[in-house]
């Protein structure tokens, strides 16, 4: 009988979903995150942590990965407030500049104990790098770092190839400059339509400019000791004024420079109208997709002083479980998942960013001999011997925005490079009560 | 009808800088709003083709679907709950309050409605506040619940919407609620039969003010709610100004969804401003 | 009406949210502005630690000349054009004033970020449609955004442009709530148009014209998002005004302390400002 059938099929259904109920009540676990990626939305880096999430869920039924997704730039003040006020996520995001205040409030729980410390030696020694070592204390291990970033020049490949430019042979200022000269196009009338190299002195969105890689190169850090900056000496003079020279001197960056932001870049990039320009090699991906894949490369900063090449300055997210947390082990285990070598080739192939091992990479050389991705060898290979992360000991915020300034004072006002670093240098301090 | 204002006498030479400025006041209103309705169905590799052109693309639908799939129709929904609730409690509170500042006497009233007034620059900028503010409201147990943001909102709209009703209340002749009071009203009869309906393009106007400032709010928005449906639409679309920078396609393509209701709702709440209906009551 | 209970009955409500959602946190702010701040959290009294630190770098009097400049001007030009476009459409057709209006509105129910980047990018920024048309008829780039007082003028416009559509709205409900026999009436008696204007219809405009000064004041003087997005406060601080260095303060170096005792310092400037307009334009309630 139909009707039998049917009602038997409802109280069926029922009892499926009674149970369900009870086991969901009786085994549900929700573990909540914080991040600035939306599992539901469709970019790159959002499908690689929706198919961890995924997988993790169906490798352990009843736990549930919540995202609260976060203003990025909000998310880590925020988490500092939540954890202080007690309701902050089981794991969170935290960026570069405020890792040492997280780590000083002790709202990272260690990692060491829930799970670090159970991997082999093997593991854990290819992991320690910069990253690594910005947090680990002692023996224990705070967070691990994903979505890792680190700063060059990123190039148009078909730009270079038309001019004759070897990118791999920029290897000094000089070289890079007399490139610059060449990528730089003007029309009939000696309006330039396309700039060799852009560079960005807005204190909106401010990243670490090509004068922070002299200054690496021969100071080793931008800070002293205690925090200090260490810009005003004639390194920092001769850094700036070379970074300027591109504008005043050699003429192959505008003078819009002073007001254009990181953003403004990428937009100009992807316009056509600068050949190579500052960059984050985590764009790259985007830029890819609106210049065509293999129209874009990336380069580690000129050497000074005879060396190949001048470090860069890194970034990136600290993942770590919150402290006050009462779902660590799981949480840690979903952040143990999200390091797995499966998980980290899935933020590489389907994110387009670096691993958080350098194996894993290696691990795929099929993917990474591709043109469109060499960019990854390269920022791996800058990771691992040409990059710095400030101390996680004192805070270094606003010192992008110092140094941009700086770099204003020379170009629009036309003052001496010592004395902007002077002021600059002053300014930072006092901001930061050094 | 003629308005009086149509006797000023203007020079040839104003009449043309005037009509230089209006033009000049289209161009620079329209010329973003066609621009960026534009970019959101360019797709990623027209974004930035220079020289710029308004045609000359395939159109493609990409970044609404990437809008749509982030979830942002659950916050439009969401928002538009906000703004309603907001809308309707604003006016709910303001009217008696206005009514009670404009025609009663009582100690401290010109004390008491300073302080309305002072408030005002509490709700536009507490921004600067953020965290503190969001410490306060996790210490007394509100944030990230469906409720937070209404009662925030309701009271950033509140003193302005005092104000303006209470301004055209001013215009509403005592004579009519004395009227009433004779008749045996109540002062809820005065207010439901003759300040509702007389102060119809103020309650309009404060309307729309609240529906505009509720559905553009992003600082609280942003931080009082966690939870992916209580999240508004500022800052979905702020999400798109993100970590791995301005995706122009998916911001342009939230933003124009996002301009959708406030033109629904300035075409309800707005007409009550244009179409002057005091006038006529007034004179009737 | 001469009755204590019945006015208290009905604003009470309004009151108890006020003081609820809009006065206590700022009281909180307050006892967290004289903590010391360690890591974004309070750890014991300081006095006024915080406060003095705004002073320590010589630059907050600038800020505050730069920040009258752009509040000043942007006031004062937005209500100049708003009053005479809030005219202009009261005088319409009610379909085409609607019409009209909406156009008026655009900037101003856009939110600000979005608005502020499109105006820069079609605007002003040389790969944008307007600029680059402007472009091969002058010639070259605009360099307003490099010269300090062209970044000013510039800020100046944008401000000016996103917010009259707020200042048309309150200002038409005003103009369209005056009946229509106060104006003809007084033409009867023979006044000009001017006179009409200048006699009748302002001074029934106060309390609109009073509020839009106040919104309009306060709106720009605690808005972060424009000056950041358009010039980043640059070129050479040119265009670095007091909502840019409580910004700094509490997201850049995150100095939660000093950003929470400038913001306080900049709520009681702007409550004396708003008492200050309603006694200068002797507003009474």
């Amino acid at each position: 009988m139909e009707i039998s059938k049917t009602l038997r099929g409802a109280l069926l259904g029922l009892a499926t979903f009674v149970a369900g109920l009870a086991v969901t009540a009786a085994e549900a676990q929700t573990i909540r995150m914080w991040t600035f990626l939306n599992p539901a939305g469709n970019a790159p880096r959002e499908k690689a942590l929706a198919e961890m999430i995924r997988k993790f869920e169906s490798a352990n039924p009843g736990v549930k990965i919540s995202v609260e997704p976060q203003v990025w730039d909000q998310m880590t003040p925020k988490f500092l407030a939540a954890h202080r006020a007690g309701n902050a996520p089981d794991i969170v995001w935290v960026v570069t500049d405020l890792l040492g205040d997280a780590l000083k409030t002790g709202s990272l729980a260690d990692l060491g104990e829930l799970f670090v410390n159970k991997w082999p030696a093997a593991a854990r020694d290819e992991r320690k790098d910069g990253y690594w070592s910005r947090c680990a204390q002692g023996n224990r291990v705070h967070c691990l770092f994903h979505s890792r970033n680190y700063y060059g020049v990123i190039y148009r490949t078909d730009f270079l190839k038309e001019a004759g430019v070897d990118p791999a042979k920029l290897s000094t200022w000089p070289a890079f400059i007399e490139a610059a000269k060449k990528l730089t196009v003007k029309d009939a009338s000696g309006n330039v339509t396309r700039w060799g190299f852009g560079q960005q002195f807005s204190e909106d969105r401010a990243d670490s400019q090509m004068m922070t890689s002299l200054m690496l190169s021969r100071q080793g850090d931008l800070f002293d000791a205690k925090g200090g900056a260490k810009w005003a000496n004639a390194t920092g003079a001769e850094a700036l004024k070379l970074q300027t020279d591109m504008v005043t001197v050699h003429g192959v960056t505008p003078r819009q420079a002073v007001t254009w932001s990181a953003e403004d870049l990428y937009e100009q990039f992807a316009a056509g109208r600068i050949a190579m320009f500052t960059g984050a090699v985590v764009r790259i991906s985007t830029m890819q997709a609106k210049v065509g894949s293999d129209n874009v490369g990336f380069m580690i900063w000129p050497g000074i002083d005879g060396k190949p090449h001048s470090p860069a300055v890194m970034a990136g997210w600290a993942v770590g479980v919150w402290s006050g947390g009462k779902n660590k082990a799981m949480a840690g285990k979903f952040l143990e998942y999200m390091s797995t070598g499966e998980s980290d080739k899935l933020w590489v192939e389907v994110g387009g960013q670096l691993p958080g091992a350098p194996s894993t990479l290696a691990s795929m050389k099929a993917f990474t001999d591709l043109p469109a991705n060499a960019y990854l060898t390269t920022a791996a290979l800058g990771v691992a011997k040409y990059g710095w992360i400030p101390s996680v000991e004192y805070g270094v915020g606003g010192y992008r925005q110092a140094l941009n300034k700086a770099a204003q004072d020379v170009i629009v006002g036309n003052v001496d490079p010592m004395a902007a670093l002077v002021a600059a240098e002053k300014r930072f301090n006092q901001q930061n009560n050094r | 009808m003629t308005a009086p204002v149509s006797r000023l006498k203007i020079g040839r030479t104003a009449r043309a800088a005037l009509t230089g400025l209006l033009c000049l006041l289209v161009l620079a209103n329209l010329l973003p709003l066609v621009w960026g309705v534009l970019t959101s169905i360019k797709g990623d590799a027209d974004l930035f083709r220079f020289p710029p052109t308004f045609f000359g693309f395939t159109p493609t639908l990409e970044h609404y679907e990437r809008v749509i799939a982030s979830g942002f129709l659950g916050s439009m929904g969401a928002t538009v709950f906000y703004a309603a609730v907001t809308v309707t409690a604003t006016l709910a509170l303001a009217l008696p309050a206005a009514y009670a500042f404009d025609r009663f006497e009582f100690p401290f009233r010109q004390t008491l409605f300073m302080l309305v007034v002072a408030s005002i620059p509490l709700s536009l900028g507490a921004a600067a506040l953020l965290i503190p503010n969001y410490v306060y409201f996790v210490q007394i147990g509100l944030t990230n619940t469906w409720f937070v943001l209404p009662l925030i909102y309701t009271a950033h709209q509140l003193p302005m919407a005092i104000w303006i009703v209470k301004g055209v209340i001013e215009g509403i002749p005592r004579e009519l609620d004395e009227a009433a009071i004779v008749d045996g009203g109540t002062h809820a009869d005065i207010l439901r039969h003759v300040m509702l309906p007389l102060s119809r393009p103020a309650l309009g106007a404060a309307g729309v003010l609240a529906f505009v400032g509720t559905w553009n709010e992003f600082v609280a928005g942003s931080v009082m709610v966690d939870a992916p449906d209580l999240k508004p639409v500022q800052p979905m679309i702020y999400s798109f100004i993100g970590f791995f920078g301005r995706e122009w396609g998916p911001l342009t393509a939230s933003a124009t969804l996002a301009i959708l209701p406030i033109l629904i709702a300035f075409a309800f709440l707005g007409r009550h401003i244009v179409s002057g209906l005091t006038k006529g009551a007034v004179k009737g | 009406m001469r009755d204590t209970r019945t006015p208290f009955l009905l604003f009470a409500p309004a009151f108890a949210l006020l003081g609820f959602v809009l006065l206590s946190p700022v009281v909180y702010a307050g006892w967290f502005s004289l903590q010391r701040i360690e890591y974004g959290a309070p750890t014991g009294y300081a006095g006024l630690l915080n406060f003095r630190r705004l002073f320590d770098g010589e630059t907050l009097g600038a800020t505050f000349g730069r920040t009258a400049l752009h509040t000043g001007l942007s006031v004062v030009l937005t209500i100049a054009i708003a009053l005479a476009l809030a005219v202009w459409i009261d005088r319409l057709r009610p379909r085409v004033g609607f019409i009209v209006q909406t156009i008026v509105i655009v900037p101003w129910i856009v939110s600000t970020v979005v608005a502020t980047l499109l105006f820069r990018w079609v605007f002003v920024n040389d790969i944008g449609i307007a600029a680059y048309l402007i472009g091969t008829v002058t010639g070259g780039v605009s360099g307003l955004l490099t010269e300090p007082g062209g970044a000013m003028g510039l800020l100046v416009v944008v401000s000016v442009w996103k917010r009259i559509g707020y200042a048309v709205i309150v200002l038409l409900a005003g103009l369209k709530s005056i009946p229509d026999e106060l104006e003809e009436a007084a033409r009867i008696d023979g006044a000009s148009g001017w006179q009409v204007f200048r006699r009748i219809t302002l001074p029934l405009l106060k309390t609109p014209l009073l509020l839009t000064a106040v919104v309009l004041t306060l709106s720009n003087i605690n808005t972060v998002e424009t000056p950041l997005i358009l010039t980043g406060g640059g070129p050479r601080d040119a265009t670095r005004v007091l909502a840019i260095d409580v910004y700094e303060r509490a997201f850049a170096i995150f100095d939660l302390g000093s950003a929470t005792a400038l913001a306080l310092v900049m709520f009681a400037g702007n409550i004396l400002l708003v008492l200050a307009y309603v006694k200068l334009s002797r507003w009474r309630a």
